[in-house]
Parts: C-alpha cells; structure tokens; sequence
C-alpha cells in the first residue's frame, strides 16, 4: 500500500493556521558587535578586467539571484546573449515601477490599515513580475537599511509606506545626497522615528529636542557608530579602541537642526494632522518651532545660530554626506543585502571609491555603486571560496521560487498581507529600525569563531526555518496550478513541465534542478529526490512533481545565493 | 581536574558535536552534581523601558521633584499604587497605576525592584564621567549597543557570547543527561544564549513546531530521512553549513518536544493573550515537563517590544507596562500551580532607562532603570540599590535626565548566577566585571 505522499488535511489546516496569524512582537533585535563585517583580509590590488567569455547559465543564475527577486530561466537566456553589462545598462535607465498609484486607484476602505494587505500585494507583483527588477532589488536593499515599517504608527499610513518605498526606487539609481534629503523629510520616516512635531526646547518644561531620528540617521542610515578605513575595516586610537563617529552633543546639535517640521499643508504645527494628501507630500517646516541656536555638528563643524529650518538642514545633510565614512559604510551594507555577507576590505575599498567618485567627479552615484558592486571580481569570481554569497532572506527564497515557476494566485493577486508573520520578514514589516537582521550577527559555531558574520541567519532559527519549511511543502504540494481544489486568491506554482516529465524521473530531476538551481544540483540531493520518486508511483505524477521542487527548495543549496 | 582544563577538553572534543544534533552530549558522562531544579527566565522589554514612571516615589517631597522633572509625563500621586518595602529608605514609592498584578507580587513578598541598575565597568561618579577619568561602556544610549552590553556584559571587549551562554558553557557538564540545551528561547536568537560551547534551542511563541509530512512509518519516515540526509550532507559555504546545522537541530528536538508537551496536563493559570502572555504560558508548559526531558537547568528567553517611547508615551505606558505586570504575574501563578515557584526565577531587562526630561510626548534613550525579580527565592517586597532622587542636574545626571548606574548589571547577573548554581569562583566568567564593584551579591536572592 502505497500512502499518501504528504496529508493534504494537514497542510490545509496548516493553511487555516496561517490565515488565524501568529503573533509576533514588535521589538528590537538583538545581536551584532561592535566591529564591522569584513572579512580581515589585506585588499588585493583591483585585478585586471576579465576578458569576455561566454556567461554559463550557473554563472547567469548567480547573477540575476543577486540582481533580481530570482533568476529564471527566461532571464538567463536574455543576459547570457545581452552580457552583464549591457543587462545591468538596460535596467539602470527602466523607471520604476511604483505602488501608491496602484494604491490610491483602489476603492475606498473605511479604515486606512485595510490597504496594507494591499500594499503588500503590490510589492509582491512587483518583486514577481515587474520589467525593473534591478531597481526593485535595490529598493528592497534600501528599504532594510533606512527603515521604516509598517509595525506600529504606520499601520494607518499605507499611502506614506507605499510613497516611502516608490521614493527608494525612485532614488535607487540616484545621488545619496538625494536620498537622504528625501528620506528625512518623508512623513513615514517622520512618523516612524519621531522627527515629525518634534519641536525647539522648551527650557520651563524640560522639554528638549527629540533625539531619535538624529541618532538613527547617523548610526544606521549612513555613517555608523565607529570611524572607518576607506576599506571598511574600523580605525582604531592609540590605544588599540574604535574611535566614535558622533558623542552625544552631536546627537543633540543634530537633535536641534530637526526641529520645526510636520505634516505639509497644515494651519499651523500644533494642528498638523494626517491626512492621505499629506501622508505623501515631504514634511513642511513651521518655522516658529524651529530652534535657530547654534548646533554642534560632525567634524568639528558649528552652525551659525540664526538660520532658517530650510539652511540648518541643508547644511546638516551636506555634513554627514561629507563624512569619509559614507563610502565604506554604505558599500558594506549594500553588498552586504546583494552580492555577499563578508566582503573583503579590497571589495568594499572598491566600491566606496565609486561612492567617492564616480568617475566623472561626482559623489554619491548610487547606479553607478550598484554597478560596481556587481561587476567587481568579487561578485562575479571564478574561483570559489567558503565565504562567498549569503544566505537567501526567506522573502527572497519564496519569490524565487514564484518567478521560476509563475506562481500567481488565479485572481492575479499576491494575498499575503501579513508576511512577516509567516515569512518572519515583509516588506516595511521590520520590528524595529534595526531591520530584520543585524549586519553584524555571526551565528554560534564556525562563522562566529572565523569573525565572519551572516546577517540573514539571524531570523533563519530553529522556529522560523520549520515554519518555511512547512509553507514551502504547502506551495508545492498543496498550492499548484494543476489542484483543482484551490480558492481564487491561493497563490499556486505552474508544474506543468514537471508533470510532463514526471514518467522520467532523471528527466522531471533535470527540469527542476534547470529552474531553480541554474542545472548545478549537488549529487547528494540529485540522489536523495531520486530515491523518494521512485517510492511514488508513476500514476501519482503530480505528487512526484511536487516531491521534486519540495526537496529542491528546502535544501540548504537553495536557500544559500552563491 | 579544573573546571578550565575540563572545559577545554570538552570545546576539543565538542567541536564537531556543537554543529551538530543534541543528542551527541548524551555520550559526555553525567557528573549529577545538581540535585535540584532551577530555572532562570529573562523578560526583555526591546526598546528601553521608561522605569522612572513604573517605580515612583509617593513621599510629598520627593514626588513633587519627580514632578517638576517629568512635567506633563509625570504620573498622577493619587493613581500610583502604594508598595511598601521591608526596609525602608525615608521614601514612600508607588507603581505605575496598570501594574496591580506586580503590587501584589511585591506585597506578598515574592517580587522585588532593582533600582539604578545598569551596564558599567567600573564605579562610575558624575565627576569621573565628565573627567573621562573612568573606563564606561561603549556606545551608551544606542539601543542595539546597550542591549547587547545587557546580554553580553562585555564593557569593551569583543565578546560574542551572552552571560546566559557562559553559565551553560561552565555547567555544561554537570547537565550532560538534558534532552534540551539549558538555553531555550522563544523570541529568536539573541546574544544574551550564545556560548562558546553551547547554542540555544529557538521555539516559536507556542513552542515548537513539528516538519509536515514527516512521520515514524511509510512514505513519512522515508522523507523524513531524505531530508536528514540532505541537511546531513558535506556543504561547500559557511552559510550552508550554518543552515543546514539549524535543520539538523530543529529535526532532532521538534518531535521530543512537542510530545513532550502534549503529555503535559493543562495549566488552569489564565495567560494574558498578549504575546509575552503566549511565551510564559509556553515557558510554564516547558517547565512542567522537566523530568520528562531529563532537565536540571534552564534559562529561558521571553520578550516584548514597543518600549522606545519617542511619542505618545503617556497613552502607550499603560499597556506596556500593565502587559508586563499582568504575564509576570500568571507566569508566577502557574509556578505556583506547578509547585517550583521556589525553582524558577524570574527577571527582566532592558535597553536602558529613559530620560527624566521631555521630547515633548516622549522620552529618549538613557542609561539607568529599574528592573524587576520575582519567584519564591526572592527576598521580596524590597528595592536594591539605591534609588536615587529624580532631579535634573542631580549627582547621577550626565544630562537631560540621563542617571549613571548605582549598581552594575555585572552585579545584578552575578546575583542570578550564584543562585542558579555557579561558584564564586566561576562568577567573573559570567559578570567580567565583578571584581571591580564591592558587593558581588546583590542579596535579593535565597
């Protein structure tokens, strides 16, 4: 007697399970040192440039998982014939696909927080199916570095989320300068760290500047807690100890300058009021409430007292985007949400003298970042060693496998509003300002003991690897496009081809290894998939399609980005 | 033998089993030298919880500086809830108006406050600090930074382990016959349960989960060792052995502990249905299954977030507050019900203090607070340390409303340590910085 491969009752009350929701906390994270991530090594002189060889389709499939939300076969036949440059050309000049039209061409909703699902959904189809995938990929790197989420105020802001993720994308190719100015004066990120209202001393009350957006800007956002090396590596004293950025009275001559702005339009500050118009429009300085004294800023720079909200502002961004560390830090964060976990001071020192200078005398060119970043020897090597790539966040195993296998609810839609429920991850869903994950966390074991760090293993726990695990025999097994049984608005995988060669089982192994591992599927899990088809009947053709992409996308060389 | 020769030999030979499932610690042989039951539970509140408005003083004097410090955040006299310590230090106190359940706590003398306690390497006095004449922490006042002092206690070292990962690294000998590591959590992987020797073991809120599919027989059993063959299989990246090590952990234990919980009958304790609430009903479930799990030692990891009270804090203090009162409260019942409230003990962290100062609805990021402990092996119904008067520009203010730390969360752990079963001796490999305060025993335990 043969049994049923997998309960499909008890992956549809696994279903019911998701939709009930389980809880978790607003919170913090935890984790991280105070060092930086590299990888300790001396930098390389910058090698010559490769010649041109013909991209193989594991090294195409390497690419687009660090370029895209997935690679596809599709894809890696366009860049295979395009060459990675001229790929990376193309979809630097795509303009970005954005959400708050979409959001806003939405019927009426009597509370606000029901567009959340919505929002997410849009995110979704556009991580799936959007023309600009570089630009989005970007976004989402940005988005877990200047964050702002969903958990908390803003969940009665989905038209701020929304305006807040299309302005990173729009931003994604730009000049940082850019992104800083609109990030600050963007009400989400008022809302979310409290520069919104935030007001000018008030001495009789004890009322000073609020500090939280002064510290988070500078620690998170695009300096850091500690003086770096163009190489990321961190300056030490003479006495062998980091040197701080920032003391606390820069954090309050910081504090100072971000006084005076709330929500544009408004009567006066003290009536400032959300609106859906206003959510979207930057903040607007009341120029009563702007404190006009003197300000301690970075580098032993004072402002002047007297100047409007407009200058010190101006001014205050001009000093941070200044700051020598800029270049290091944000090129060891962006590498880090693309390419790999542990850049090398060499890789890092490349791409912050992009930062610096890009070529043309201007600073802060982020296309110009985001193309070295994945042009560079390092991102693309021809020699493998243990610390290349990352982890795969569980956000972007899941899109992978929607890409590979047109995963699409029949309605079209993406019905997954509380992703990071299940996921342990959604977008604009983090806990806290400190994203998901901490660019610094260095799991127990050999990676903590060689001073390596893997960011993304930090929310890859005991818990949250069963629960993905468990979702992804529900997206396999359960949700396919060949099950009759489906609702609507259950997102459903297309195994057709695989169903087609399920009667050959090297063959049903070929195609899936072919979509979701570039054709390079280790022997271990050739044989192992091999071995459980062949205690399947051939009759249950869907089962042993299913099987296939099920032991696929659970393993370990799936949910590693080479 | 010494503990460190033995501890060395055991990171040698445990090397390839710390990646690797639990049940390899089985082959260490028992030393037993426990004899009873102790638990350790860690409630977190992410953020930094504002501990000047949930421990209050009531004396006329003292609360009107209070009052005139806070201003419009400071609570009302009339609605703090009276508490009245065993010792007293002139002052009256009260609790913030939500927490009923710890008043009752405290009352009955099974709950106590630390006051003023912080992360410090040294004595600190104002004097010093402006001087720079004292070595502090790192990075005060950053919320990641200052967490990870609290789980760590590394001062300004490069530690990557937590003082709860130490403590099971120093007895992971002694609980050789545990079907668990001593560190479990159910808020995810925090530093605070990283050890050299030992990892910690992450359940979801509701405990763990089992694999869907798997089972003991037929097509289940087969791809059930299918998947234990892959994730058992030689990886050519750290991140896919570090994976794959998580999988190898979450097959092993799921099925034990998830029967292991089934067997267990009912608590009657009502939880609060908060998230903290889910996680001590969990702690509590796991806890009444220690036999079965062959468990001497625990420490357990629960928290909660939304203490960063930038804005709104007047509207938002309550809940939080009051849903810390409430779940530490049923938590301490259901011990009670299972008859090892003397065994477990339980304490909370937090960022950091907040400012006594304003940001005009809200607090920003400090230094000192005030921390809770409750169970039976407290000495309850007192205040430890030394709280202080709630003054700007007072003798432990570096600024806005900023208060260094009367008492080192070196000695606050050192406390727990001692009381969980590590010697004196082994108390600096816990708290590093012990030998530099006087009192390495707060006393608040028996």
């Amino acid at each position: 007697m043969h049994t049923a491969p997998i309960s499909l009752t008890r992956l549809q009350s696994l279903a019911q399970v998701l939709c009930l929701g389980l809880s978790l906390a607003l919170a913090g994270c935890g984790g991280g040192s105070g060092g930086d991530g590299g990888a300790g090594q001396p930098p390389p002189p910058p090698p010559p440039p490769p010649p041109p060889v013909v991209i193989s389709k594991a090294e195409a499939f390497r690419f687009l998982n660090q370029a895209t939300f997935g690679a596809t076969e599709a894809e890696a036949a366009r860049l295979q014939a395009l060459g990675i440059e001229p790929w990376i050309d193309e979809q630097l000049a795509l303009p970005a696909s954005l959400q708050l039209p979409l959001i806003q061409g939405l019927p009426p909703v009597q509370f606000p927080f029901e567009l959340n699902d919505d929002r997410v959904d849009i995110w979704f189809r556009h991580a799936i199916g959007a023309p600009d995938q570089l630009r989005q990929r970007v976004a989402f790197a940005l988005s877990e570095i200047m964050v702002v989420s969903q958990l908390g105020a803003l969940n009665n802001g989905p038209w701020a989320l929304a305006d807040y993720y299309d302005m990173l994308a729009r931003n994604a190719f730009g000049n940082f300068r850019t992104l800083m100015e609109d990030v600050t004066l963007h009400p989400a990120m008022g809302v979310y760290l409290s520069m919104l209202g935030n007001q000018k001393p008030d001495p009789d009350r004890n009322i000073r500047p609020d500090e939280n957006y002064a510290r988070e800007l500078m620690q998170l956002f695009t300096i850091g807690l500690v003086e770096l090396e163009p190489d990321g590596t961190v300056r030490v004293d003479a006495f062998g100890e980091p040197i701080p950025t920032y003391d606390q009275p820069i954090i309050e001559g910081f504090a100072h300058v971000f006084t005076g702005w709330h929500f544009a339009g408004a009567p006066s500050f003290l009536l400032a009021r959300p609106t859906p118009q206003n959510q979207v429009q930057p903040m607007q300085l009341y120029p009563a409430f702007h404190d006009t004294g003197p300000k301690q800023l970075l580098n032993g720079v004072t402002l002047p007292s007297g100047q409007s909200g407009e200058q010190d502002l101006a001014a205050a961004l001009d000093n941070i985007f200044t700051h020598p560390n800029v270049g290091p830090f944000i090129a060891t964060r962006l590498i880090q949400r693309l390419v790999t976990s542990n850049p090398s001071p060499g890789y890092i020192e490349r791409v912050a003298a992009t930062f610096d200078n890009n070529g043309a005398g201007t600073r802060g060119d982020l296309g110009a970042v985001v193309k070295a970043i994945l042009l560079d020897p390092e991102a693309r090597p021809t020699v493998g060693m243990d610390t290349d790539g990352k982890l795969k966040e569980p956000l972007l195993r899941v899109t992978q496998l929607w890409r590979a296998y047109d995963g699409v609810a029949a309605n079209g839609s993406y019905a997954i509003g509380g992703a990071y429920i299940i996921f342990g991850q959604g977008p604009l869903q983090s806990p806290s300002v400190f994203n998901f994950f901490s660019p610094f966390y260095a799991p127990p074991g050999e990676i903590k003991n060689r001073g390596l760090v893997a960011p993304e293993l930090e929310i890859a726990t005991e818990f949250q690897n069963t629960f993905l695990t468990n979702l992804f025999a529900l997206f396999t097994f359960v949700q396919n496009q060949q099950n009759p049984n489906l609702r609507e608005d259950q997102i459903a995988i297309d195994l057709a081809e695989e169903l087609s060669a399920a009667g050959d089982p090297d063959a049903l192994i070929d195609r899936v290894a072919g979509k979701l591992l570039g054709g390079e599927m280790s022997p271990t899990l050739r044989a192992e998939i091999a071995g459980m088809l062949a205690q399947i009947p051939a009759s249950q053709g869907l089962a042993r399609a299913a099987e296939a992409v099920y032991l696929t996308v659970t393993s370990p060389e799936y949910a590693y980005q080479r | 033998m010494t503990r460190i020769n033995r501890r060395d030999f055991l990171r040698g030979a445990g090397a390839g089993a710390l990646l690797g499932a639990y049940p390899l610690l089985h082959t260490v042989a028992a030393h037993a030298q426990f004899t009873d039951y102790r638990a350790l539970v860690c409630v977190f509140m992410f953020g930094g919880n504002d501990s000047w408005n949930m421990v209050v003083p009531r004396s006329q004097a003292e609360y009107d500086v209070y009052a005139a410090s806070r201003q419009n955040l400071a609570i009302d006299r009339d609605s703090l809830l009276p508490i009245a310590p065993l010792t007293g230090d002139g002052v009256d106190y009260g609790l913030h108006p939500a927490m009923s359940g710890l008043q009752s706590l405290f009352d009955s003398g099974r709950a106590a406050f630390v006051a003023n306690v912080g992360p410090l390497i040294e004595p600190t006095t104002l004097e010093q600090y402006q001087s720079g004449s004292v070595i502090l922490p790192p990075q005060l006042f950053s919320h990641n930074d200052q967490q990870d002092q609290w789980f760590s206690l590394k001062g300004r070292a490069q530690t990557k382990t937590g003082w709860a990962g130490r403590i099971a690294d120093l007895i992971r000998a002694e609980v050789s016959g545990q079907q668990l590591p001593t560190n479990a959590s159910l808020f995810g992987a925090s530093l605070f349960q990283a050890g050299d020797d030992t990892v910690a073991y992450v359940m979801g809120p509701g405990g763990p989960i089992a694999f869907e599919g798997f089972a003991d027989s037929g097509f289940g059993l087969a791809q059930r060792q299918a998947f234990e063959r892959i994730i058992g299989a030689d990886y050519g990246s750290i991140y896919e052995r570090a994976f794959a090590a998580v999988q190898q952990r979450a097959v092993s234990t799921a099925d034990l502990v998830t029967a292991a919980i089934e067997s267990a009958p009912a608590l009657s304790t009502p939880f609060p249905a908060s998230q903290l609430g889910q996680q001590l009903e969990t702690v509590a479930r796991l806890i009444a299954v220690r036999e079965r799990l062959g468990m001497e030692r625990q420490i357990f990891f629960v928290a909660t977030g939304g203490f960063d009270t930038h804005d709104d804090q007047n509207e938002l203090q309550p809940g939080l507050l009051g849903g810390v009162s409430d779940a530490m409260k049923a938590f301490y019942d259901a011990t009670v019900e299972l008859s090892v409230a003397d065994s477990v003990t339980t304490f909370t962290q937090s960022d950091f203090g907040r400012t006594l100062t304003s940001n005009g609805d809200g607090t920003d990021h400090a230094w000192g607070g005030i921390q809770v402990v409750t169970g039976d092996a407290v000495m309850g119904r007192e205040i430890y340390g030394r709280y202080p008067l709630l003054a700007i520009g007072g003798p432990e203010d570096v600024g806005g409303g900023r208060f260094i730390p009367s008492t080192s969360s070196d000695q606050f752990a050192a406390t727990l340590a001692r009381w969980f079963g590590i010697p004196d001796g082994d108390l600096a490999s816990v708290a590093p910085h012990i030998d530099n305060f006087a009192q390495r025993d707060l006393g608040f335990l028996v």
